[in-house]
């Protein structure tokens, strides 16, 4: 297909794949906010740039047959935000998008973008860990699933290889229950210092994850069982030490990281007490 | 680099530009077609000066390339003059004091028309919502919520 | 002259800004939105080094790059043209020496943009780097490497005392500090220390300059002050100033930032040698790192007390940080000094400091200008020492108060002094409580707080020209800078009163360095005071000779005439005996005495000290203002869990002599209050090393529409000033002064400790609530 002084705009996903693999220094840009950040700033200078928004297979967000959730990649945080769907234990990814930057850029970005993104400070991340979810990719190659814990790999790395792209977004069939995301930020649409992301299953089930205190989200299955069981003061307070424990936070112009690691187990505190708030109204 | 032409519609008519693949819209708008009211004030998305409309939706003019906004409706303050919800915000922006240097204000308005723009009741916390991606250091926005509420108000009591 | 007590008069009414239209329509154009023909657009290469010797330039890469036109270096100026407002340290563009990362080292005008930066990117400069000082401690170290080897050399307007890397020093001593003492009952000492803020106008610095055939430069700026830029451009370049005219588009803030140069002599440099109009726009990251930034201060402050509250003595050092540059530092260090007893009768003081020069940008002139720093420190340890008599925070400060008669700090009169009413407005307002605890959400602790300051209208020199047109129109002129504060619309609103005309009679000439009458520069909140002033004696030349021209009409004497309303003159007592201004001018311009101008020139006069009260060293400035007063009360709500702080409620009241235009004046009182909260809160440069760790806006973090408090209340207060224009002084700054000391009085009475350092982040806050949190764990009966 022919591009414009390197901009591609294929309709078909086949097609971006074959452009991403074929053409040389080739990125995908899906909302911008964060990759036309960065050409702004000339941190990165891509030769040629494969939209794939317009891309009708990775748009909007599905119910498959089994109840199980399907976000298409290009799908814009505004519209995760305000999907109803997205309830009961997954209410933590629509409450977390909400929370992103500003309604301009909730209007621009994408969660196919900003998870292969992979800023740790974003709000995405932990929420989707907590919600479980599984992360579809393709290449020319072929099509696979990573689940969301090894998506993650590091400080702006995923496990993304060269050529695949993000597809599509699964989430687990959402049981009742309360999803919430906890952000302390120093001023309103900023990275997280810290923040936490908390699904509960009315029969007691808890995902936590915890953003903002390493290079990839934080969680733990010791801390989810501790939670599963008791919501005790010494439950919270052995689940905030594994949490903490677990996080490898740095010092940054945000806040340092002896005191990230001091609001982990405060956060977490907050939030399971705002969850049991939430689950009583 | 290479540079294309790319036909866009702003305000209403078909715009004929050249851009480069690193071109913003932001860049274009000011330079080839002269729609100044668009500002940049960081290029990175953050202080909400180059806010425009694409589709009806607001979104950043400096993280949306010129060549990606091929087919899209792009309108700005300029293109807004003759709509009488902007009218409307714009007097009541003025009789609030809902400015200062007015630099942060096409962006501001442009939000604030975007907020306006369904039937639903707009109370002050959908106000800080929709504005808060649009800095201003001048203001305090103290005069530019009322501005909204204002405008919000007249508007459903027919005004 | 009219006394503006009309209903129909302008002053005291909120009136739109003359710009309003133009703005609210998006059509205004500020310098990003001009452009010349055959214009050219330039970028900066940044030193990459806090300290180096530049030992060579490689331009030939750059210069061969096509569609460059220029490149300028420190090689073409000249070592002798230095510039800098009170010392002049600083050239157009690094030369010999770069001095702080981030400086201006060389310059590309180029055909596009993109082309100028390429080319910056292949100038070749070879550095021979050399130790860096990047604290004031350091600076001041015996054998620190001296940041201005020539500093002893260099013209100053004032005795600065510099030797090594200091710069200045200076010091207030008034009664006897040591008998002040003796006299205390009790004495408090406590260090505090402030961050280094930048101003963030969301327009970032910009020039655009064009030379013509004859060598004349035509240079339009974002600035404060149009003959600013023209004394700094002419002194780095070389430049007799008939050889330059300043003229500015719509400024989009400025805060301090725009008051002294930023890449103004770097542009005209560049069009002088590409013979063709240059542009340059900074990007924010060098808005960040290349312009300047609110000085860090470090504050050591002493208070003697009686038991019963009333101020003994005290004593005030400061430490600050001046970056490489002098700039406006020493008037910043001078002026918190001369307000670091605050509005209150204190009979024996010593204040003093140092600046300092380091290896980093320059700090500069701000939006308080060292007061917001100094009213921190002194304000929240007013309330310590509340705390430890068992007194109120206001009973404290309304037995200290000065009152009528008393003098300031130097011996300076102050003729009006509306902080009672302040005071007493805040604190009906807010209900005020010194309660630690106001009832509050789980999870939540909530407070007030409360601060009293002070600040100065007025400084140096300003004039106006008030010009009668042929058809009894007016043309208003006096060089001020309208940054988006509202003077035009102020000053058009004093023209109109003085001479009885509706607004709409008066237009504004655009700041010109070609036209207009000499004015300093908006900046120290001067223009509604100083400026206004002006015009209201232009406006009077021009009243008296229309009578003149009147009273041959109508054939009698001058004193028995009065102004209408409406543009005509009258005589007393008698209806349907009047003349026109138009037929007035028509006269002036064709038949009698010419055309019909009024100007009026003057310099702030009333002077700072009085040598015989107090012993003064190296004061900047011999006059400085008239003083306006502040009282603010906040309402803080602490979130238990993280230590981030909100701001619920304010209530702010100031002092403002007289509101030309209420509606103006709330929004400087709001305006500066959400800054001031940027500042208390959140708001803070940090070096990583020599380089500047967050120069972006996703870094530096400034507040946002959900960060206003719920209820921002402006009060104003009118004190009536026997030498304002129609009483007023002015605003532009004031409102940010106390708002940090109240927040920190908030937030320390809620926790019960002593914060005594900025910005209260959440981080900070939290450590001292879990350190209160301990202390009640280990005595949990208080």
């Amino acid at each position: 297909m022919s591009d414009k002084a390197g901009l591609f705009r294929p309709d078909s996903l086949s097609e971006a794949l074959h452009l991403l693999a074929t053409v040389p220094d080739s990125r995908p840009l899906a909302g911008g906010a964060s990759l036309i950040a960065m050409i702004n700033a000339r941190i990165v200078e891509p030769a040629a740039l494969v939209s794939v928004t317009q891309i009708a297979e990775l748009r909007g967000i599905r119910v498959s047959p089994s109840g199980e959730i399907v976000i298409g990649a290009s799908t814009r945080h505004r519209d995760i935000a305000e999907e109803t769907r997205l309830s009961g234990t997954l209410a933590v990814v629509p409450d977390a998008a909400g929370q992103i930057a500003s309604a301009t850029i909730r209007n621009m970005g994408t969660i196919g973008g900003s998870i292969a993104h992979a800023d740790p400070g974003l709000d995405f991340p932990p929420a989707l860990v907590a919600a479980g979810a599984v992360v579809e990719v393709a290449s020319t190659a072929g099509r696979r699933r990573i689940p969301i814990v090894e998506f993650f790999v590091d400080w702006y790395a995923t496990a993304l290889s060269p050529g695949e792209i993000v597809v599509a977004v699964h989430l687990p069939k959402p049981k009742p229950g309360v999803g919430l995301y906890l952000k302390h930020r120093r001023v309103a649409g900023d990275f997280a210092i810290v923040s936490i992301a908390l699904s509960r299953a009315l029969d007691g089930e808890t995902h936590i994850a915890v953003g903002g205190c390493g290079p990839t989200p934080v969680a733990s299955a010791e801390a989810d069982r501790i939670l599963s069981c008791s919501t005790s003061g010494a439950a919270l307070a052995q689940a905030g030490e594994v949490l903490t424990a677990l996080a490898d936070p740095v010092d940054d112009v945000r806040g340092t990281a002896e005191y990230r690691r001091l609001l982990i187990p405060r956060m977490l505190r907050r939030a399971m007490f705002d969850a049991a708030a939430k689950s009583a109204a | 680099m290479e540079k294309a032409s790319v036909s866009l519609q702003v305000n209403g008519a078909t715009c004929e530009a050249q851009a480069t693949l690193y071109d913003t819209l932001l860049t274009v708008l000011r330079d080839q077609l002269l729609f100044t009211s668009a500002k940049r004030g960081c290029n990175q998305g953050v202080c909400g000066a180059c806010t425009v409309l694409a589709d009806g939706v607001p979104v950043r003019a400096c993280l949306s390339l010129a060549l990606d906004c091929e087919g899209r409706r792009i309108e700005t303050v300029e293109g807004l003059s003759a709509n009488p919800r902007m009218q409307a915000l714009q007097r009541s922006f003025i009789r609030r004091g809902a400015f200062q240097c007015a630099f942060c204000t096409p962006g501001m308005l442009i939000s604030a028309y975007a907020l306006l723009g369904s039937d639903r009741p707009v109370n002050e916390a959908d106000v800080r919502k929709s504005l808060s991606g649009n800095l201003c250091r001048c203001t305090g926005y103290k005069k530019i919520i009322e501005a909204v509420l204002e405008t919000a108000g007249d508007r459903r009591s027919g005004r | 002259m009219s006394d503006g007590g009309d209903a129909q008069g302008a002053v005291g009414k909120s009136i739109a800004q003359l710009e309003a239209q133009e703005k609210a329509s998006g059509d205004a154009k500020y310098i990003g939105d001009l452009y010349r023909p055959k214009m050219l657009h330039a970028a900066v290469l940044q030193s990459p080094h806090a300290h180096a010797r530049i030992l060579r330039y490689d331009l030939a890469e750059a210069l061969a790059l096509p569609g460059v036109r220029a490149v300028v270096t420190g090689d073409d100026v000249s070592e002798a043209n230095r510039m800098g407002a009170f010392i002049k340290d600083e050239h157009a563009i690094a030369k010999d020496k770069v001095r702080y990362v981030g400086e201006a080292v060389a310059a590309v005008a180029a055909d596009t943009e993109a082309i100028a930066r390429k080319a910056a990117q292949l100038i070749l400069v070879e550095y021979e780097e050399l130790p860096a000082v990047l604290t004031p401690e350091d600076a001041l170290a015996p054998d620190a490497p001296a940041v201005h080897e020539d500093a002893a050399a260099y013209f100053k307007v004032f005795d600065a005392g510099t030797e090594g890397n200091l710069c200045s020093r200076t010091s207030f001593h008034e009664g006897d500090i040591e008998r002040g003492w003796r006299e205390s009952d009790r004495v408090f000492e406590g260090r505090y220390e402030t961050q280094p803020q930048a101003h963030v106008s969301i327009e970032p610095c910009g020039a655009l300059a064009e030379i013509d055939p004859a060598g004349r430069i035509t240079l339009w700026s974002a600035n404060q002050s149009v003959f600013r830029v023209q004394a700094n451009v002419c002194e780095s370049l070389g430049l007799p100033m008939s050889k330059l005219r300043c003229l500015t588009p719509r400024i989009g803030a400025g805060f301090g930032n725009k008051m002294e140069p930023h890449v103004q002599p770097l542009v005209a440099l560049l069009a002088m040698k590409a013979r063709r109009p240059v542009k340059l726009i900074l990007s924010r990251e060098q808005d960040f790192e290349m312009v300047r930034a609110r000085h860090p201060f470090k504050i050591r402050v002493k208070t003697g007390v009686k038991n019963d509250g009333r101020l003994v003595a005290r004593e005030v050092e400061v430490l600050l940080d001046g970056g490489a540059f002098a700039d406006d530092s020493p008037g910043v260090l001078g002026y918190s000094l001369l307000m670091s007893c605050g509005p209150y009768r204190i009979p024996h003081a010593h204040c003093h400091g140092r600046l300092v020069y380091t290896n980093k940008m320059r700090f500069g002139a701000f939006r308080g200008f060292g007061v917001p720093q100094m009213t921190f420190a002194t304000e929240t340890q007013l309330d310590e020492i509340a705390d430890a008599l068992g007194l109120d925070p206001i009973a404290l400060r309304r037995k200290n108060l000065k009152r009528e008669g008393d003098a300031w700090l130097g011996g300076q009169a102050i003729l009006s002094n509306g902080l009672a009413e302040c005071l007493d407005k805040v604190q009906a307002a807010s209900g005020w409580t010194a309660k630690r605890s106001l009832s509050a959400p789980p999870h939540t602790r909530r407070a007030m707080g409360l601060s009293c300051c002070a600040h100065i209208s007025g400084l140096l020199s300003t004039g106006a020209i008030v010009r009668l047109l042929e058809d009894g129109s007016i043309l208003l002129n006096t060089g001020a800078v309208d940054i988006g504060q509202g003077c035009n619309t102020v000053l058009a609103q004093i023209c109109a009163d003085a001479l009885r005309v509706p607004l709409d009679r008066i237009s504004l000439a655009s700041p010109d360095t070609d036209g207009s009458p000499y004015n300093w520069g908006t900046t120290a909140s001067r223009v509604t005071y100083t400026t206004g002033k002006s015009v209201m004696g232009a406006a009077g030349e021009v009243e008296k000779k229309i009578k003149e021209h009147a009273s041959e009409i109508l054939e009698c004497a001058v004193d028995d005439l009065e102004l209408l309303p409406g543009g005509s003159v009258g005589v007393k007592g008698v209806s349907d005996c009047a003349v026109s201004f138009a037929a007035i001018s028509a006269r002036a311009h064709w038949a009698v005495g010419g055309p019909i101008v009024g100007s009026h020139s003057w310099v702030f006069d009333q002077k700072t000290v009085d040598p015989k009260r107090t012993a003064v060293i190296g004061l900047p400035f011999p006059q400085i203002g008239i003083f306006s007063f502040n009282a603010i009360v906040v309402e803080v709500e602490i979130d238990e869990t993280t230590g981030g702080c909100a701001i619920l409620r304010a209530w702010s009241a100031c002092d403002v002599g007289r509101a030309v235009n209420p509606q103006m004046v709330e929004g400087q009182i709001e305006g500066a209050f959400v800054q001031g909260l940027g500042f208390a809160l959140v708001e803070e440069l940090v070096w990583d090393g020599p380089r500047l760790a967050n120069p972006t806006l996703m870094d530096y973090k400034i507040p946002t529409i959900q960060e206003a408090p719920s209820l921002l209340q402006p009060i104003i207060v009118e004190s009536h000033d026997p030498t304002g224009p129609f009483g007023a002084k002015s605003v532009g700054e004031i409102g940010i002064n106390g708002v940090a000391a109240a927040i920190t009085n908030a937030v320390n009475a809620s926790l019960g400790v002593r914060l005594r350092q900025l910005p209260l982040t959440s981080e900070r806050v939290l450590r001292a609530l879990l350190v209160q949190e301990e202390q009640c764990a280990v005595e949990p009966a208080r």
